[in-house]
């Protein structure tokens, strides 16, 4: 038999399932240390999550697999792994899109162990940690959460826009001279688009009253999706509802607490929590999949005094796809003869659960057609701001899903998050295809204007 | 039995009345080194090459006895030396059958039939010999015996002999008992039966086939003189290049909508004038259907194999060959038979090795001779085909199973 | 000495597959050393992922040139440890090999690569009106390459077929680096049935590199009935009754009072939890003769005092009620820490008997065991509750396992169905089979891999294998 030279022990003698935990290789306690035992052992190993994950029908390693990946944290844990570099790459690959979680016949709460794995892993990083270094601390936190700060700073980005430097730039190669995430921020910018003025405090309802709702407009998306919070809201005028926004509100904190910075996202969760007055709406809506799959989890990130408050607000929080479809559609009127595929995003589908509700609303549009999008569960790579710290994989994944797209025949590409609007627009846009990327309710809002999207 | 003049030559024929003496003779024939030709009913010994060397023939016919029927179970394990048509009979008692057609059932064994992977028109809707085999017993060419399977219709363990030993022509194993999954007899039956101008428009009716609402049990293309002036089918109309039989089975209900759904698609696809066939007429057609590849023993008989989508095409080309060819084809699963009514072994050869082989190679596919006058000389690629790539792993399989290499020498592809 | 030509077996690897697809660090392969089967784990010493025929052939040569054991591993769902590389060696993982290369509707055949998910080819056939029959119930991740390795089944296999029953072909790897077909694309191909003989072979012939599949045509309609029961026999005798009647099912599922509380208190579907028994029953076919086969499966179950029928009435309600029971290990989860499932088989008439034998046998030792049954194919699949940091649990549930199986074969049935043999149940195979059986099939195993380097110890209890004493039961999910 071989031997693996440098293998510490015989991995033939791995201790027995159960065993308690044993010292970690390495000085310092395990990430895993923290963790309930128990998420670990709900898992059974029995596969059925591999080729759900995007990292895994890309590179076929059971190493970035959900089941490899938890294997992998638990050898850490039980001491029988060191965290070596390899496993590092691993854990860092996930999208954390949760598709695991849909697949899992065991009920497996994959997030409750890659994340707080994470944040541990970063927190004992030896090396510089990925929160403390130039792009985290300046784009992401920085510039990210503080929409009036990115408004300002996108001026400049805008107007090169506008003269077309961005493309003379990528035309003469001098955007590769940039660095290769800031690169990438810039490539993702939507096309020019004046972002018309903020939302007023209160949208009345149209006609009869049937529900008083919050509107979350969040940070990255209040700068870069502003006609499509105008959507929203105009949609939940027309199906009879109060909008209120409270001009308050700030980020909801999943950039932060995806990159492991627990404690400023609380800050921030808490921040929202006086924003909204949850007692006196029926709902507070989120257009945007990422940011409400966060608000739906503010009852359990924390536990502190403020638990219970965060937990009541976070059942407030509502998709507001989920929210229209079981409110009851108003049915639009205004024909759209367009054949048109959706696009479930993660923290949609797969976090949220929201699944069927956006697609029996776009259902009710005259003359629209939806089409089935082949492996629409499997992640776009966006991923939040996975786009901008996993370039290469994200890359791999935009150029899977929009061949996807084109395989369906339809250039109208419908989805209910940020992330994936811009990496699928930024994917179309480089490959030269020219495709309509929206979210359903700026297509909802064209039909009760009887208006038609612009192709 | 039948022995016909391609029996092979053999001093005498031993009948071991049990499992043990068969693989007592067996052994003593690997010590003795003795040919052992190994024969059930008799009725397929004409495929393939005659044998040449002289040794002993093995009757199974007296292995006969039914080891277990537990009809609720639909299994039955019987001996292989059993004949087709008792078993029919005994199954037919309690509503059950083996959806699998062999000519000559009445002297057919199950052991012969299995060997030999004789299948006909059912096929197409119920699969072959091989999918009903669950479990095997047999004796090696070292007279050892040994089983592989079992008696429940679903097991993965071991490796699949029951597999392996279906059609493998009593080179391998002689096979004594086997155990198979049934199925339960159908209430109903009938032929919806059209002529097809073209071989073109025939393939563009097979292809529609494909996407039909029905759910045929068989397809079956016939052309061919004697088909042309059938009693049962009727005339030929003028100029008719093949007439397309689809055979449906199902509950009474079930095959009432089928004939009418499908002389409807056929309405639609230009065919205005099918014709269906019911109640006795049908029965007689499945046997006639079942019985045509071993009709005849003068003549040469070849069967290919080829894509479902090149059968018209291949059909064509054998018939250019002889206008007189006699043609079945169980069109759904690609497989032709072509009788051709007198051939001496000089004309045989070209139209063989030159003729359709390559026309079955071209389509996907291979020709083996299937049928053919014992004095009627043929090579082994005459016979075969090209020689198959996975001949010589064969081989060695073989050696495996019988070192001495007295079971059935020279009658298989990959032993001569 | 040996580990001392490691690296230089590394580099070759990598000048076959590139740098990218070759894993030799230790830490990038613990995950493989187990598949779905976690009792015994061992390492490879490396894990290379070709992408072409022609990279597996390199591959095995410099297994041969090296002289070190070598095997393939799909998506390593095996609940057998089909994948487990007894002695180390080189893991040749054929996950990147995932191309349907051909879909033909009028030849009803498609051509994929061994690392094809399985779901894959029945998406890849949407609306096309036909598709692949076998459908494990691990299908959204098992590839078709492992589902020809262990010659997969599924809930629709009653009336179906298994794997053999639609491969017409494959390409195969031989261990010596040959590279061959069997079969193809038209039936009845001159010579011995390989594909036969390689279905089912769990990887100890050769590595299949190509598969050519029938297709199946979409069924037009469908009935979906649940039966409920006061008691097993009643339910068991109803599945007689019905098959007796010379209606072929499309699938005929049981569970137990057991499992019910489970699946009721998981997912509140509303069944009564005093049932004792319900049988999931569909019929699928024409369209016109589905009501008639409807009527008498209802008039069947009542004959046999089943205290309702339900009949799925919409998609919606099929969609349910089939959820309920490809959900219901996912509930089992919430009953124990841990279980373990088996994977028995008995003729369809003795399913009465070795449920009783089941209940006894977990009186005996103490264990709890909930069941769900392929009923339709008398394959069963008793689950043992447990805990695993109770060592005494632990040895009670081993032996219950094994009596089980072994109550399976007294009643002519076998220890697997669908699951394998694996390393799993290797010294099973002494008591389902002879000497002489076994003999037989070891001489087939050498005359394909002569060397014994093709995964090594799997499947027959030959030298070389090691007798696997069981140390712990399976934690498993799916089946």
């Amino acid at each position: 038999m071989l031997t693996q030279p440098g293998a510490a022990d015989d991995p033939t003698v791995s201790p027995p399932e159960g065993t308690p935990r044993s010292q970690a290789h390495t000085a310092a306690p395990s990430p895993g240390t923290e963790i309930d035992y128990g998420l670990f052992l709900d898992c059974v190993h029995c596969g059925l999550c591999t080729s759900a994950c995007p990292t895994y029908l890309e590179l076929g390693n059971e190493n970035d697999s959900p089941r490899g990946r938890i294997y992998l944290m638990r050898a850490v844990t039980d001491g029988r792994l060191g965290l070596t570099q390899e496993v590092r790459r691993h854990l860092e690959l996930c999208l954390d899109c949760r598709a695991c979680e849909t697949a899992c016949p065991s009920g497996v709460q994959y997030g409750k162990l890659i994340e707080p794995f994470r944040v541990a892993m970063e927190e004992q990083s030896a090396g510089p940690r990925k929160s403390a270094d130039w792009f985290h601390r300046y784009i992401l936190f920085g510039l990210f959460t503080k929409p009036d700060l990115m408004r300002r700073m996108l001026i400049p980005a805008r107007i090169s826009q506008r003269l077309g430097l961005v493309k003379l730039a990528e035309a003469t190669g001098l955007l590769s001279l940039l660095p290769a995430r800031l690169r990438r921020l810039i490539e993702m910018l939507p096309p020019p688009e004046r972002p018309g003025p903020a939302l007023p405090t209160l949208l009345p309802a149209i006609g009869k009253r049937r529900a008083r709702v919050a509107l979350f407009t969040g940070c990255v998306a209040d700068v870069m999706f502003r006609p499509t919070h105008w959507a929203t809201a105009r949609v939940l005028q027309q199906n009879g509802c109060d909008v209120l926004v409270p001009q308050e509100q700030v980020c909801c904190g999943a950039i932060h607490f995806h990159a492991g910075s627990s404690e400023p996202a609380r800050e921030l969760a808490d921040t929202n929590l006086k924003a909204f007055d949850h007692r006196n709406v029926d709902a507070i809506l989120v257009n945007v999949a990422g940011c409400g799959a966060m608000l739906k989890d503010y009852g359990h990130h924390w536990h502190d005094p403020h638990q219970a408050e965060r937990a009541a607000f976070a059942d407030k929080v509502k998709d507001v796809s989920e929210f229209l479809d079981s409110l009851g559609l108003v049915a639009p009127e205004g024909e759209i003869p367009l054949t048109a595929t959706y696009h479930d995003a993660c923290h949609l589908g797969h976090a949220q659960k929201v699944r069927e509700a956006p697609r029996r609303l776009l259902a009710q549009i005259p003359g629209l057609k939806l089409v089935d999008l082949p492996e629409t569960e499997v992640c776009c790579g966006a991923a939040g701001t996975y786009n901008l710290t996993e370039p290469e994989m994200s890359a791999r994944l935009s150029r899977r899903k929009l061949d996807n797209i084109l395989k369906t025949g339809s250039r109208v590409v419908l989805t209910g998050n940020a992330g994936c609007l811009l990496q699928i627009m930024r994917e179309a846009r480089s490959r030269g295809e020219r495709l309509l990327v929206a979210h359903p309710m700026d297509l909802l809002d064209l039909s009760y204007q009887r208006k038609q999207p612009r192709l | 039995m039948t022995v016909t003049a391609k029996t092979p030559p053999r001093s005498e024929t031993q009948s071991p009345a049990t499992a043990e003496e068969l693989a007592e003779i067996v052994a003593r024939a690997a010590a003795a080194e003795t040919a052992l030709y190994p024969v059930g009913g008799g009725t397929g010994l004409n495929f393939g090459l005659p044998a040449r060397r002289s040794g002993l023939s093995l009757s199974t016919t007296q292995l006969n006895r039914v080891v277990d029927y537990p009809a609720r179970d639909m299994t039955i394990t019987v001996e292989a030396g059993r004949s087709m048509q008792s078993l029919r009979e005994l199954l037919a008692t309690q509503g059950q059958r083996l959806p699998v057609d062999a000519p000559q059932a009445d002297t057919a064994t199950i052991g012969g039939v299995i060997a030999t992977a004789t299948s006909g028109p059912r096929r197409f809707g119920h699969g072959s010999i091989r999918d009903f085999v669950i479990g095997i017993s047999a004796v090696d060419g070292r007279g050892v015996a040994f089983k592989a399977g079992g008696r429940v219709v679903k097991n993965v363990a071991g490796y699949d002999f029951c597999k392996l030993l279906t059609g493998s022509r009593g080179a391998l194993a002689v096979i004594t008992q086997v155990t198979l999954k049934l199925r339960p007899v159908a209430e109903s039956t009938a032929w919806v039966v059209c002529d097809i101008a073209s071989y073109e428009k025939a393939e563009t009716v097979l292809a529609e086939l494909v996407r039909s609402a029905i759910v045929p049990t068989a397809i079956e293309l016939v052309a061919g003189p004697a088909w042309e002036r059938d009693n049962l089918l009727g005339p030929a109309s003028g100029c008719c290049a093949a007439r397309l039989l689809v055979g449906v089975e199902g509950a009474a209900v079930e095959v009432a909508w089928m004939t009418r759904q499908l002389q409807r698609e056929w309405r639609e696809q230009g065919i205005a004038d099918s014709q269906v066939i019911d109640a006795s007429g049908a029965a007689e057609l499945w046997s006639r259907l079942c019985e045509f590849p071993v009709e005849s023993a003068s003549g040469l008989t070849v069967k290919a194999t080829v894509r479902p989508s090149a059968v018209t095409r291949f059909v064509a080309a054998a018939r250019a060959i002889d206008e007189r060819a006699l043609i079945q084809s169980h069109a759904g699963n690609g497989i032709v038979y072509v009788r051709y009514p007198e051939f001496t072994a000089n004309e045989a050869l070209p139209v063989l090795v030159r003729g359709l082989q390559p026309a079955a190679v071209a389509a996907g596919g291979h020709a083996v001779v299937y049928q053919c006058p014992a004095d009627l000389e043929l090579t082994h690629q005459a016979v075969w085909g090209p020689a198959a790539p996975a001949s010589a792993i064969m081989a060695s399989v073989k050696k495996q199973f019988d070192p001495a290499g007295i079971l059935n020498p020279g009658l298989s592809l990959f032993a001569c | 000495m040996i580990a001392t030509r490691l690296p230089a077996l590394v580099d070759r690897l990598r000048a076959v597959v590139g740098d990218d697809g070759v894993l030799s660090a230790h830490s990038d392969l613990v995950v493989y050393e187990c598949d779905g089967f976690v009792i015994e784990k061992n390492c490879p010493d490396v894990a290379v992922f070709p992408r072409t025929a022609a990279q597996v052939q390199a591959i095995v040569r410099l297994c041969n040139e090296f002289d070190v054991p070598f095997l393939p591993r799909g998506a390593g769902t095996s609940l057998a440890g089909g994948c487990l590389p007894v002695g180390g060696g080189v893991m040749i993982v054929l996950t990147r090999m995932k191309e349907i290369l051909e879909i033909n509707l009028r030849d009803r055949y498609a051509v994929v690569q061994p690392g094809v998910v399985n779901v894959w080819l029945t998406q890849a056939l949407k609306g096309t009106g036909y598709h692949y029959a076998p459908d494990p119930s691990s299908q959204g991740a098992c590839t078709i390459g492992g589902n020809v390795a262990t010659n997969s089944g599924g809930p629709h296999t009653l009336k179906y077929g298994v794997t053999v029953n639609h491969v017409l072909g494959v390409e195969a790897v031989l261990p010596d680096g040959t590279l061959v077909e069997f079969g193809g694309l038209s039936e009845d191909q001159p010579g011995l049935d390989l594909p036969g003989l390689i279905v089912g072979s769990e990887g100890t012939l050769a590595i299949v590199t190509k598969v050519w599949v029938r297709l199946t045509r979409d069924p037009q309609g469908w009935r979906t009935m649940l039966g409920i029961f006061e008691s097993v026999a009643d339910a068991t005798n109803a599945i007689s009754a019905i098959i007796g009647a010379g209606i072929v099912p499309a699938a005929l599922e049981m569970m137990d009072q057991g499992i019910l509380v489970a699946v009721e208190e998981a997912f509140r579907f509303g069944f009564p939890l005093d049932a004792q028994a319900i049988l999931l029953i569909e019929v699928d076919g024409l369209e016109a003769g589905l009501d008639q086969q409807r009527d008498r499966i209802i008039e069947l179950c009542r004959a046999n005092n089943a205290r309702d029928v339900r009949l799925a009435a919409s998609a919606a309600e099929r969609q349910l009620l089939w959820k309920c029971r490809k959900q219901a290990f996912g509930a089992v989860g919430r009953l124990s820490p841990s279980y373990c499932t088996q994977d028995g088989v008995v003729p369809r008439t003795k399913l009465p008997y070795i449920l009783e034998r089941i209940i006894d046998i977990g009186r005996r030792h103490e264990i709890r065991i909930v069941n769900v049954f392929h009923a339709g194919d008398g394959n069963i699949h008793p689950i043992l509750l447990f805990d695993e940091r109770d060592a005494d649990q632990v040895r009670r549930v081993l032996a219950a396992s094994g009596e089980i199986l072994d109550e399976c074969i007294a009643c002519g049935g076998s220890v697997t169905g669908e699951h394998g043999i694996g390393v799993e149940k290797i010294e099973f195979m002494h008591k389902l089979f002879s000497a002489a059986d076994l003999d037989v099939m070891a001489r087939v195993r050498h005359s394909f891999n002569p060397a014994g380097r093709l995964s090594p110890a799997k499947m027959l209890p030959t030298a070389g294998a090691c007798g696997l004493e069981q140390r712990h039961p399976g934690r498993r999910a799916a089946m």
